[in-house]
């Protein structure tokens, strides 16, 4: 039994990060634009989240308490992901280039944004790293709730993790019910589906894509936070992101462009990518590594036989728009 | 107006390749400082073809970046300690970072010989064959390849292998782990399961067991030298297995971080991690690259002569090419008597104590060194790759 929690935390720990892309990337895809910059998002959110509380905390010369600087890392990770994907969306709504190339763009940029300032800060920073106090760091470690963190097995399984993993469970549910039980996320699915439509019943077309982009890419970033801040506890590491924003765009496609999909869809890829450590099969370890990639194969199958329409992407995916082509 | 603005884009781009140009390409004909550098004046010039250090030219290849505040970064200070050892300008040296091996690898050495490199040094295991390839077709350039096993057996004259032994340090940061050790059982972050990494884990775990006979130790590889997400799962899983010490052979202080989180204890590598982990870190054992890469420079320049196999080892006052970091100062993070315990063997390998001495045996029994028997190596580069009774990997 212990072996299985360990192994489920470890798997939502390792999930987290993918769910953060995800769902920014979801948010995004649904205003039609395929947004390939994840990567580079969760980069500039990583560094930005990180060198907001280090900065505050050298400039001032004080420790910032855990609560404080988990808002404090939020805001600067959300700030920078946002910024990145505003960058695209000046690029492709407004001047309408071609999606995938500026979204590899912003990969490449962002990729050299995190590791440009990570390596700035590490620099003048007295002690040769880029990190933030005992007591911020405190912020991000595993909440102990009473009561409920106590219950055998399921406060260890459910209630254990830090303040983030609950919060991508807040975004996944809230943007769930954004997409399917409001006039604003009927608006944005519209939009992706079919901008010309969506123009004539005068839904300001570009305001969705700009905002579901931008808000989409600051989600990202709290991912790229997550890395910086969880996975590699509070430490700038070179290229700390590497890959999770690649995946994340795989797992939009495992998850169906669903956000409740994406819980899901993030456990798994989370769990197969820590299984080696947990579940000896007696097999190489790089057949485990090719797991999480065989079963986004898999699900791209079942889907496309199964061929239910919920679960294709927005039709106008990566086209842009142009309101005189109508 | 568009042609305008077409005339200013590209007047633009001119202005800003021409600003990039000089950190990318290499360097016009270096212009030696005029004093030729403060050593050259203690030893005159008399290599071939009238190299000085004012006018040789040195050429890097690293397999990372500087930026990784581990393994590269490293390296690099090495050079740039060498330099001011020396006295060399700026100019002459060029620097390739974030080269793997493979086509990269090639490239990089071939401009680094078209650009008039007398030397060219190389730091990845994997960059092996490329530099024996370059040697064997350019006889006048000479190739350095740290962590390689190449060049005894190639028996080339400008081609040459250097390494740090560092067993030692790990076998001395391996105590710490030892004395510090409450479960009794230590977790180790590997990179690849190549023999320089099982040999340094197994010179931990013997450090470990030489302190304390109950320990027994947990190997996971990552099959990558870095990465940092992994770098952390792996020190979970580990202290999920009961470990409270992590070491590791990975780039990145990420591991530090997790046993920190867990309120465990752990050895760096590389670099002297305590600040990224001020509760956990007992100690780092680490390489001082400068060591080789002043004696290969001043050796070539004054007689052109460098040896084909180099191994650098602990000297007495940490000062070799191998050393150990200070241990954390912080109170009541390494257990009592652990700087006693770490100079007392620090002496005797100093003195000569070969690690690998028998009786050793495998984990599935079989004997390797019979009583008394030492293990050693032909060249620098370590081959001890059996996983010793103790260690446990789990693949």
């Amino acid at each position: 039994m212990d072996i299985f929690i360990n192994f489920f935390n470890a798997a939502v720990l390792a999930g987290t990060p993918l769910l953060f892309g995800t769902l920014g990337e979801i948010l995004t895809e649904k205003s039609g634009n395929l947004n390939l910059g994840v990567e580079g998002m969760m980069f500039m959110g990583a560094v930005s989240g990180l060198a907001a509380v280090f900065l505050l905390e050298v400039g001032l010369g004080i420790e910032i308490a855990g609560a404080l600087a988990v808002l404090i890392a939020i805001a600067g990770a959300f700030i920078a992901g946002a910024l990145g994907a505003f960058i695209y969306s000046v690029l492709v709504v407004s001047l309408r280039t071609q999606q995938n190339v500026t979204g590899l763009a912003l990969t490449i940029f962002g990729i050299g944004f995190g590791n440009f300032f990570g390596e700035y800060f590490g620099r003048t920073s007295p002690i040769g790293f880029m990190t933030v106090s005992l007591s911020a760091r405190q912020g991000f470690s595993n909440l102990s709730i009473p009561v409920l963190s106590d219950i055998p097995i399921l406060g260890p399984l459910l209630f254990s993790y830090n303040i983030l993993v609950y919060l991508a469970v807040v975004i996944a549910v809230a943007m769930a019910f954004f997409l399917s039980r409001t006039r604003w996320g009927l608006n944005l699915r519209a939009v992706g589906e079919n901008p010309a439509t969506a123009d004539a019943a005068s839904i300001n077309v570009t305001r969705y894509k700009y905002l579901a982009t931008c808000i989409g890419g600051g989600i990202c970033g709290i991912g790229g936070m997550y890395i910086s801040m969880v996975t590699t506890s509070g430490v700038w590491v070179h290229n700390s992101v590497q890959g999770f924003g690649w995946i994340a765009v795989a797992l939009v496609i495992f998850a169906t462009w669903s956000p409740k999909r994406a819980l899901v869809g993030s456990l798994v890829f989370g769990g197969l990518t820590v299984m080696r450590f947990y579940v000896p099969l007696g097999i190489p370890m790089q057949i485990y590594d090719t797991f999480p990639f065989l079963a986004t194969i898999l699900v791209l199958i079942v889907t496309s036989i199964r061929q239910i329409k919920e679960h294709s992407p927005p039709a106008q995916l990566g086209i842009n728009y142009f309101r005189e082509e109508r | 107006m568009k042609k305008r603005l077409i005339v200013l884009i590209v007047v633009l781009s001119l202005l800003l390749a021409a600003c990039a140009q000089p950190q990318q390409a290499p360097a016009p004909a270096p212009t030696p400082p005029a004093d030729g550098g403060a050593a050259a004046d203690t030893a005159p010039p008399a290599g071939e073809g009238g190299l000085t250090f004012g006018n040789i030219r040195l050429a890097f290849v690293h397999v990372g970046d500087p930026a990784d505040m581990g393994y590269t970064y490293r390296q690099h200070r090495g050079t740039t300690d060498m330099m001011l050892e020396l006295g060399i300008h700026p100019d002459q040296v060029l620097n390739f970072f974030n080269i793997p091996p493979g086509g990269a690898a090639d490239t990089a050495i071939l401009e680094a010989i078209e650009w008039g490199a007398d030397m060219v040094f190389a730091t990845s295991f994997g960059h092996g064959p490329h530099m024996l390839e370059a040697a064997r077709a350019h006889p006048d350039v000479n190739f350095f390849h740290a962590t390689g096993d190449l060049a005894l057996d190639a028996g080339l004259p400008n081609f040459h292998n250097y390494f740090g032994n560092m067993s030692q340090a790990r076998y001395l940061s391996g105590i710490a782990a030892g004395l510090r050790t409450e479960t009794n059982v230590l977790g180790f972050v590997a990179a690849h399961p190549f023999a320089e990494v099982i040999t340094g884990f197994t010179a931990f775990y013997k450090g470990a067991l030489s302190v304390n006979p109950d320990v027994t130790m947990y190997v996971m590889f990552m099959n990558a030298w870095n990465n940092p997400a992994l770098e952390a799962q792996i020190a979970q899983a580990l202290i999920d297995r009961g470990a409270d010490v992590i070491g590791q052979h990975a780039d990145s202080p990420s591991a530090q971080g997790v046993a920190q989180n867990n309120g465990v204890w752990s050895v760096g590598y590389n670099a002297n991690m305590i600040p990224a982990a001020p509760g956990a870190v007992l100690v780092s054992p680490m390489f001082d690259w400068s060591y080789y890469l002043t004696y290969a420079v001043y050796e070539f320049v004054t007689n052109g002569n460098v040896r084909t196999d180099f191994l650098g080892s602990m000297e007495p006052g940490g000062q070799g090419m191998v050393f150990l970091s200070a241990l954390n100062p912080n109170e009541g993070v390494v257990a009592e008597g652990t700087a006693e315990a770490i100079a007392a063997a620090e002496g005797a390998i100093i003195a000569g104590r070969n690690i690998f001495t028998g009786p050793i045996y495998d984990n599935e029994g079989n004997q390797i060194l019979a009583e008394g028997e030492e293990w050693t190596e032909r060249q620098s580069a370590p081959s001890w790759s059996y996983i010793v009774q103790g260690i446990t990997v789990i693949e």
